[in-house]
């Protein structure tokens, strides 16, 4: 008994001295983004910290470009959800010949590089005036949240059990009042979920945002880069961007890491 | 960054206004308060990338959308980001920019292929530009650059940037008795005597190799193509070459710092006013910053011209101007925003409150107030300046001009990482370079 | 089948009801499907007829069909295009054999039920969805040598080295090892949800048996964990080729063209020199490899991915 607690707590010690290890690179970003940008290399640990950095943010460019990728990433989550749950809930219970393949092709579309994308998307942008607009991020957002919330809803669905649509199609229920009255409610954590990891999927796209924004729709992930030029790297201002770029992606996290594994079976969280 | 003051500035505005300079184009023919302004409603957009001018200019465009009723968005992205948008942009002739920076390894592309708009029907009427906006007073080695086949300018410089050398512990050079080198086998010998006595890094360049490292390619006798702009067959294996890329090589290996090849300007620049690294053969405008005010080598630093080699000494020319692209459909607007921009009373202005401006204007140069402030440590720059450029004049920086140049740029760059990284010999990698560049060079439809 | 399973007794209309279901189903399925084909579908249809001229805007005119296959042609004979697939190949090996490694590793470790293994299992999650750049930020922060802690620990305990992201044979471990570090939660992630749908009675048949730890893992654990192993390899094989924003901000594709993956490659012949029907081949390329790569997943989960 005692040797057995003696392994269960070493094993504790292990895997806690071990995520320390893995989350010091993160932790040093953290740190940094609270130094002066004259001490920004210090090592020493006590140092008195500032918040000039984030000020500095605050006053510049950078609040707009958060508001843009807030905009894209809730609108592009919101109309992937709208068209995609009611999908995920027609391939869960609906069983015809191509279902499968159906199934395979949505996950195919996922898994495409995204230069494949933006190669049309830019060209057809340029002409429809779409380039550097939040819309224009949001509609190439849906092209990989949209077979996310199909196939991670459709797992939802599937679990949720048929007997109680039955019943209520047998008290007069249509399939969409019952899937409204039943099959949602009792889905719903897992469309929360689905939808915060859309939303943390969307948040963390560069490349399109890259190639398909400005200054208008720029978003936060950008902005970042931007501060990697003239007159030294600001490196006190970048720790503290990737701090603030990092923290709703760290928050939604918490609240949805019992799903994350049905989310990333569906391909990955992020490009 | 500097905090706008909205009432000192109004003040200057209409200060200037009465004096009459001409401060901006415009105003002169906008009406006085109450009436429209010209430009009213019309909004401009205004590309740039992130420099010290062009972020000091950010400062002053308030005045300008007060004077005109136009309202400017204005955009710095970092360099690179900036020119591969612009390419793309410009490409698709799309009108989302007005006025735009023509950056200098674009600008013959960008000129060649049409994207940018003529200015000169802007410049010779005069309801749209003043008399005392003289285009002849830019430096005649700042505007080749933007001229397309028809000798029509495309662009006004802004800057036209060169290269120097200087080095940020002169004092470390006296106290072992060193000058700064004035040919390349003096330079060799100095780093090495540097690098002895330890201290700072003796040496770092900027790792965009296709400006940094063309001075050593002619000094040693090389050259891009053979005869540009009409015979655009690349030089890159020639002997000379492949020493002179073994030469800067090996100055980059065995003076360089940790990483040498990831220095971007910025590094290169910040490296310097840090006192990290000495010496730099690099441009003019970073150079003269190890003299700012958050420098820690402003009163060590030291400027000298960029060294030659057996072949003579050839210092290039970077000139960056303001165009307008073919799809812009403010043209008139985008032209008046230029004028007020490179208008020489806020060139001035600029140049007193940030102590730095755009140094393309003859008369500015030649300013006593101007050419005071251009000493440092003794050293008087912009005399270095103006002879750098009267040598640009001799011809040999046009192979920059032309249309596919950037592709053989890209070429560059990779030969000389290759060489320094180690993959391979200066002649394997100069030969790679010239097939690559052929190849490039053919499908970009040049006939070799 | 979902008919067969309501109620024995059909009431009148049943094949209405079946029929007003169906309608009901396809009304749900046919937006998502809709929108599915209109942003992807159609884009991949654009990029196949683009890859067929050697289409780039500095040249008017270059949209024409008349060599159609010029571009797939100069692909190949190009040893940079072929140089990337090497390097592809490489940076996709190693890093998810190390991904592998360290999620099985880590998955064996926290696969306890326990209160605080679990919230040290959710700890672990964190470098996984950071945004990309921001992880590309730290580890430039980590590779660069004057301000990277790293190289200031190595250098106090009297072993410095050199900067690896521009040394042509080390460049490239470094961003495996920044990529591996983003991505081995995922790995972990899944093994563990493999892990503990592994029956109990196998493994206590063993124990009673006096099986060790060591054989216990390779004989019982092991064989009913595997198909999930493949799994999460196909999938981070497939991701791997999209690697972006460590390319981008460590090392630009060099030193020298070190790290350029085909991915990376494709970008720049894209969008750095507007060759928009080269790029677009490239890109098809890339299209096909990841699909032929899917199909291997749906066939090696067969009903797992579908539960």
């Amino acid at each position: 008994m005692n040797s057995r607690m003696l392994r269960a707590w070493s094993r504790l010690f292990c895997a806690a001295a071990l995520l320390v290890l893995v989350l010091l690179p993160a932790l040093w970003l953290l740190q940094m983004s609270f130094r002066h940008n004259a001490e920004i290399m210090g090592t020493n640990l006590l140092f008195r910290p500032t918040l000039e950095n984030y000020t500095a943010l605050w006053t510049g460019d950078f609040p707009a470009s958060f508001g843009h990728s807030l905009l894209a990433s809730i609108s592009a989550t919101l109309f992937s959800l709208v068209i995609g749950v009611p999908a995920a809930y027609a391939l869960a219970r609906w069983r015809f010949r191509f279902r499968q393949r159906m199934m395979m092709w949505i996950l195919v579309t996922r898994m495409a590089p995204p230069i494949a994308f933006t190669i049309p998307f830019f060209l057809v942008f340029t002409y429809t005036g779409l380039i550097d607009t939040i819309l224009g991020l949001a509609i190439i957002y849906v092209t990989f949240n949209l077979a996310l919330v199909i196939w991670t809803m459709k797992g939802f669905f599937d679990a949720v059990p048929r007997s109680l649509e039955e019943a209520a199609w047998i008290d007069g229920c249509g399939v969409w009042s019952g899937f409204l009255r039943v099959a949602l409610p009792l889905s719903a954590p897992g469309l929360a979920a689905t939808g915060i990891l859309c939303f943390i999927l969307s948040w963390n796209d560069f490349f399109f945002a890259l190639i398909l924004t400005r200054t208008d729709a720029m978003t936060a992930p950008v902005a970042i880069v931007n501060f990697m030029q003239y007159a030294g790297w600001e490196w006190g201002k970048i720790a503290a961007a990737g701090v603030l770029v990092m923290l709703p992606v760290l928050v939604f996290t918490f609240f949805v890491r019992t799903y994350l594994v049905r989310g990333l079976m569906a391909g990955g969280v992020k490009e | 960054m500097r905090q706008f003051q909205p009432p000192i500035r109004r003040r200057d505005l209409l200060a200037g206004a009465a004096a009459g300079t001409g401060l901006l184009a415009l105003p002169a023919k906008a009406p006085a308060q109450g009436g429209t302004k010209k430009f009213d409603g019309l909004t401009l957009h205004v590309a740039c990338w992130s420099t010290s001018y062009s972020e000091f200019l950010k400062n002053y465009i308030p005045e300008f959308e007060q004077a005109t009723g136009a309202k400017v968005v204005y955009e710095t992205p970092s360099f690179p980001i900036y020119n591969q948008r612009m390419d793309i942009e410009l490409s698709t002739r799309a009108a989302a920019h007005d006025v735009i920076n023509v950056t200098f390894i674009y600008s013959g592309r960008w000129v060649g292929a049409g994207w940018t708009t003529p200015l000169d029907d802007f410049i010779h009427d005069p309801a749209k530009t003043p008399a005392d906006f003289d285009v002849g007073d830019f430096i005649p080695g700042t505007t080749t650059a933007f001229k397309d086949r028809q000798g029509r300018l495309h662009a006004i410089p802004w800057i036209a940037d060169v290269h120097m050398a200087g080095c940020s512990r002169y004092d470390l050079f006296q106290q072992a008795g060193l000058k700064q080198p004035d040919t390349f086998d003096e330079m060799a010998t100095t780093l090495n005597a540097l690098k002895a006595k330890g201290g700072p890094v003796p040496f770092v360049a900027e790792n965009h190799y296709g400006w940094t490292f063309i001075p050593y390619l002619h000094g040693f006798g090389g050259d891009v193509f053979a005869h540009p702009p009409d015979n655009l067959h690349p030089l890159l294996d020639s002997p000379e070459a492949v020493h002179a890329a073994d030469f800067f090589s090996d100055m980059l290996r065995s003076y360089g710092p940790d990483g040498v090849l990831s220095y971007t300007y910025d590094q290169v620049l910040q490296s310097q006013k840090d006192g990290k690294v000495n010496y730099s053969t690099s441009n003019e405008t970073f150079l003269v910053q190890m003299a700012a005010k958050d420098s820690k080598v402003a009163g060590t630093c030291s400027l000298s011209m960029m060294p030659g080699g057996p072949a003579g000494r050839f210092p290039d020319v970077a000139a960056h101007g303001w165009g307008i692209p073919v799809g812009s459909r403010n043209k008139d607007a985008a032209w008046a925003f230029i004028v007020w921009a490179m208008s020489k009373p806020l060139l001035l202005r600029m140049f007193r409150d940030h102590g730095y401006s755009s140094v393309t204007r003859a008369s500015m140069i030649q300013m006593p107030e101007f050419r005071q402030h251009s000493m440092i440590n003794g050293v008087d720059v912009a005399q270095l300046y103006l002879d750098t450029l009267k040598l640009g004049d001799k011809g040999y920086t046009v192979y920059r001009t032309v249309p596919p140049y950037p592709l053989v740029d890209r070429e560059i760059d990779i030969a000389i990482q290759t060489i320094v990284s180690k993959q391979m010999s200066a002649k394997d990698a100069m030969q790679r370079a010239q097939q690559n560049s052929m190849k490039a060079l053919q499908r970009a439809g040049v006939k070799l | 089948m979902i008919f067969g399973t309501r109620p024995a007794t059909p009431r009148p209309g049943a094949t209405a009801w079946a029929r007003q279901q169906r309608h009901a189903f396809i009304g749900g399925l046919a937006p998502a499907l809709l929108v599915l084909a209109v942003v992807t579908l159609g884009p991949a249809i654009w990029l196949v007829i683009t890859s067929l001229t050697p289409w780039t805007p500095t040249q008017p005119g270059s949209f024409d069909f008349s060599a159609p296959w010029q571009n797939y042609q100069q692909a190949f004979e190009s040893p940079e295009f072929v140089h990337s697939i090497s390097v592809q190949v490489e940076l996709s090996v190693v890093t998810v054999a190390l991904q592998l490694l360290v999620g099985l590793g880590l998955a064996l470790l926290l696969d306890r039920p326990s209160k605080l293994l679990e919230a040290i299992r959710t700890g672990f999650l964190i470098p996984m969805v950071l945004p990309p750049i921001v992880v590309a930020i730290i580890w430039k922060v980590i590779y660069t040598p004057d301000i990277s802690p790293l190289h200031r620990l190595a250098a106090s305990l009297g072993m410095p080295f050199h900067s690896l992201i521009t040394d042509a044979s080390t460049a490239i471990w470094a961003i495996a090892a920044a990529d591996t570090w983003e991505w081995f939660p995922f790995t972990m992630l899944m093994v563990l949800a493999a892990l503990q749908m592994v029956p109990k009675e196998p493994q206590e048949a063993a124990l009673i048996d006096g099986a060790g730890p060591a054989q216990l893992f390779w004989h019982v654990r092991l064989p009913f964990i595997r198909g999930t192993l493949m799994v999460a390899a196909l999938f981070r094989v497939i991701d791997s080729i999209k690697a972006f924003p460590l390319i981008y901000v460590l090392t630009d594709g060099g030193p020298g063209g070190a790290t350029e993956v085909t991915n990376y490659y494709a970008f720049v012949q894209t969008f750095n020199f507007a060759y928009w029907g080269y790029g677009s081949a490239i890109a098809v390329l890339l299209v096909a490899g990841v699909f032929v790569l899917s199909l291997f997943v749906s066939r090696t989960s067969g009903g797992a991915l579908d539960e």
